[in-house]
């Protein structure tokens, strides 16, 4: 691709951007959110129309003016919600492009047994054949659904697979395997474009890192030749320093604003016990099905009070029927699920923030707008939210700016501790810097805060105090300080440090 | 606190609301080319005689659009409406019958309206059964019943001043469009200057989002289900005192009316999204589409016919813009 450029209603997004990749070659695309990446690789697929440039195929200038064109070229797009469906099976997931038929008497059926033998086919040629292609897809882990994406792909003859995010809802193991078959796919002379979030991964699988910035071109690297920091300085414009606050003086024990005492949920949680101080920074580091997700919301009251053991907020005894009650009690909660329960996409930026406690900013019942606005943009200004304004959309608001958002409506003088589960999963190096030094004022102005998460640089980086939690049980208490390796190796599981565990800066 | 704070209203019942404001605009557009074409295609139809006929014939229909809206905003259905419309005015026929003062009949459907309107909350949003399932199933409860106490057959129901609900005039203004009128008016303000509007389009937004931020939310739907069942009950005692009669199923041919004028008028069927302004409007097209084409003396088969393909057309137009608003 060369020379591409894009515009939409006057803003051009693409600027002369010139994106090659050679067979057998695993090429990340690194941007900040709104660097254009995305409308990029829409181009490459078929999904927009470019305005200007050229696409070419083994040195021939294609049209890729629909999606299925792209896909007889080769040029197939997985993107970050995976897209099987569950109510089939394996083999019937990954034979959807090009469904084997058999005559029978004249009538032409589905010919189930050339699709298991197809399916088991690619799975083997991916080092995955013990998935059976008899199971219901329905039944698959996060990642085993994403190798049956691949495998679709790779069933319909793609030559050039384009990756958006694929590990990022994956533990670090299961992100491993995702490895494991790329560097299948480059040996099978496939080409992987590899867009993602996680610069380690990246400077694990990468053969090549192309950054884009503002619609621009801004910087080829090669993994082995560079460091992250500059290539994060190439993605942001500017040093962008290091991503955590640096280590403050271990506090002396704070006043525990929250303690729990032996908590349980059926499987998920087995006596777990942990405080939370006034103006701590607690982060619970798990990897996906530990528990982490749900500790936060028996926490935040959102299981329906099924859960076993008992709680103290400030001093009292504490039981919530639901968030509604834990609200009161002066709790507040981000979820991870931004898109699913953490916004409301059709309402305004305006609307989203004071939501919670909208009962402060009108009159009895009815809302004030004056009052909303103020508020609004005191926050939009306190938390740098990039937006057009409070009446923007949700929506269109990116993953970064929704975040802060989300954060910002729980900034009321009535709550005291802040839960937030994932706080910067699908957010951009640079707000992801701005959430991390916003959480540190706030614990620094008093606000108990309580992190859960299963990406174990961000717990390293910005706790007070560290948790590591497996298979529903709290297994280590970390300081401050504690590198990534160490919460890492606490987590009984496998390996102490996985591969790419060794290749941080 | 003090009058000089009192903020100027930046929106009427957020008529002004830029996202529902274009769809509305639009919407007002077509109903225009429509008066238009009508008076070309008749000279009795820009009559004031049949513009208020319009709006008196329109009335029940508007007011049972008008409640369902904000329980479609917020993720609900409710296809009993009508239904409960019909048993309400034969409830009041049965019990005037008996001996029961009008008024208290009235005071009593609309209380019995309630209380269907709370079972079909609590289903719906209690048990998390599906409202199509649960208000399909109140509706044939409601009508079958309606059917019991009557036989089957309609009940006279000449009250002077009862009917004067339904026939009356003010300043030479239907009763019934006045009723409708302050409905939309009463229902504006809630949804776009109450808190509790607000969390209506929240609800409707995003369900777990709004239970996760602690709000109200099944109190919230289950109010709106007995605020469009009670706005049944208005309606079937508007519709029975303008026809001096109930019959039991008076009002349910009308349900798909109410449920396409709401779509119509770009509420959206996920939740989230819609105004009532939107609702009225689509409701005055519907209602003058089926007037001119009776005045050009076209069957009525037919005006089925047309009503669905504006449908499909408005949701059409509706999709279309979206996605350009997307792009």
């Amino acid at each position: 691709m060369s020379g591409i450029t894009k515009s939409f209603g006057g803003v051009t997004v693409l600027d002369d951007v010139t994106f090659s990749v050679r067979p057998g070659e695993v090429v990340a695309l690194l941007g900040s959110n709104g660097a254009g990446k995305s409308t990029l690789m829409k181009i490459l697929t078929g999904v927009y129309q470019r305005d200007a440039g050229r696409i070419a195929i083994d040195g021939d200038e294609v049209v890729m003016a629909t999606p299925r064109q792209a896909r007889a070229h080769g040029i197939s797009f997985l993107p970050q919600e995976i897209s099987i469906v569950p109510e089939m099976s394996v083999a019937e997931n990954i034979c959807l492009g090009a469904v084997p038929m058999r005559s029978t008497l004249g009538v032409r059926t589905v010919d189930d047994q050339a699709m298991r033998l197809r399916a088991a086919d690619i799975l083997g040629q991916l080092g995955f054949g013990h998935i059976s292609p008899r199971r219901f897809a329905a039944d698959l882990t996060v990642a085993e659904r994403r190798i049956v994406e691949i495998a679709r792909a790779l069933a319909a003859d793609a030559s050039i697979l384009v990756m958006d995010e694929p590990t990022a809802s994956l533990t670090e193991q299961e992100a491993e395997m995702i490895f494991r078959i790329i560097r299948r796919l480059k040996e099978q002379h496939t080409s992987v474009v590899y867009i993602s979030h996680y610069l380690k991964e990246v400077f694990v699988i990468a053969d090549r890192i192309e950054i884009l910035r503002d619609g621009r071109n801004a910087g080829s690297f090669v993994p082995g030749e560079t460091t992250v920091a500059s290539v994060v300085e190439a993605m942001l414009g500017a040093a962008a320093g290091d991503l955590f606050v640096a280590g403050q003086a271990p506090l002396a024990r704070p006043e525990a604003i929250l303690s729990a005492d032996h908590l349980g949920l059926r499987n998920s949680l087995r006596d777990v016990s942990l405080t939370v101080g006034r103006g701590e920074i607690v982060g619970v580091f798990g990897l996906v099905g530990s528990g982490v997700e749900v500790l936060g919301r028996v926490i935040f009251g959102a299981e329906g009070g099924r859960h076993q053991g008992a709680m103290r907020f400030a001093g009292r005894p504490y039981a919530p029927s639901g968030p509604a009650a834990a609200k009161r009690t002066g709790i507040g909660f981000v979820s991870a699920e931004r898109k699913k329960d953490g916004i409301i996409a059709d309402l305004t930026v305006r609307e989203n923030l004071v939501a919670p406690f909208q009962w402060r900013y009108g009159r009895g019942v009815f809302t004030s707008w004056q009052k909303e606005t103020a508020q609004s943009v005191a926050w939009i200004k306190a938390l740098g939210i990039r937006t057009r304004g409070p009446e923007q959309e949700m929506r269109t608001l990116s993953g970064g700016n929704q975040q802060k958002v989300c954060v910002a409506r729980w900034l009321d003088p009535s709550v005291k501790m802040l839960i937030l589960e994932e706080p910067t999963r699908g957010v951009d190096v640079g707000a992801r810097r701005e959430i991390y030094l916003q959480l540190a004022a706030l614990a620094r102005d008093g606000l108990g805060i309580l992190v859960l998460s299963s990406d174990v640089e961000e717990v390293a980086g910005l706790s007070d105090r560290a948790l590591v939690i497996d298979r529903g049980r709290i297994v280590g208490e970390f300081p401050r300080g504690t590198d990534p390796a160490t919460l890492m190796a606490a987590t009984t599981g496998e390996m102490a440090a996985p591969a790419i565990g060794g290749i941080a800066p | 606190m003090s009058a000089s704070a009192t903020p100027p209203n930046r929106t009427f019942g957020g008529l002004a609301h830029s996202r529902s404001a274009a769809g509305v605009l639009i919407l007002l557009g077509f109903y225009i080319v429509l008066l238009v074409a009508f008076s070309f295609l008749t000279p009795f139809f820009m009559t004031l005689r049949n513009v208020l006929a319009i709006s008196s014939n329109v009335a029940f229909i508007g007011l049972m659009a008008a409640a369902g809206t904000p329980l479609i905003i917020a993720g609900g259905l409710d296809l009993s409406v009508a239904a409960i419309a019909g048993l309400t005015g034969v409830l009041i026929a049965v019990m005037h019958a008996a001996g029961v003062p009008v008024w208290v009949a009235v005071l009593a459907a609309v209380l019995l309206a309630a209380a269907i309107g709370l079972a079909n909350g609590a289903l719906a949003t209690g048990l998390k059964l599906n409202p199509l399932i649960v208000t399909l199933a109140s509706m044939s409860i409601v009508s079958g019943s309606a059917l019991i106490l009557t036989g089957g057959l309609t009940k006279p129901l000449s009250i002077a001043g009862f009917n004067w609900i339904g026939a009356g005039r003010v300043f030479s203004i239907p009763v019934p469009a006045i009723l409708m009128l302050l409905t939309y008016v009463v229902l504006a303000v809630l949804l776009r200057q109450t808190r509790f509007g607000r969390y209506v389009y929240a609800v409707g937004g995003s369900e777990e989002t709004s239970r996760l931020i602690g709000l109200p939310v099944k109190p919230v739907q289950i109010s709106l289900y007995v605020i469009s069942a009670v706005s049944g009950a208005v309606a079937g005692t508007m519709l029975a005192a303008m026809l001096g009669a109930a019959a039991p199923n008076a009002a349910s041919p009308h349900l798909l009316t109410v449920i396409a004028a709401i779509i119509l008028g770009g509420t959206s069927l996920q939740g989230g999204r819609g105004s009532v302004w939107g609702t009225l409007v689509a409701v005055l097209i519907l209602g003058t589409l089926n007037n001119g084409l009776t005045l050009l003396d076209v069957s009525s088969f037919w005006q089925d016919v047309t009503r669905g393909v504006v449908l499909i057309l408005a949701v059409g137009v509706d999709q279309i813009r979206q996605r350009l608003q997307s792009r």
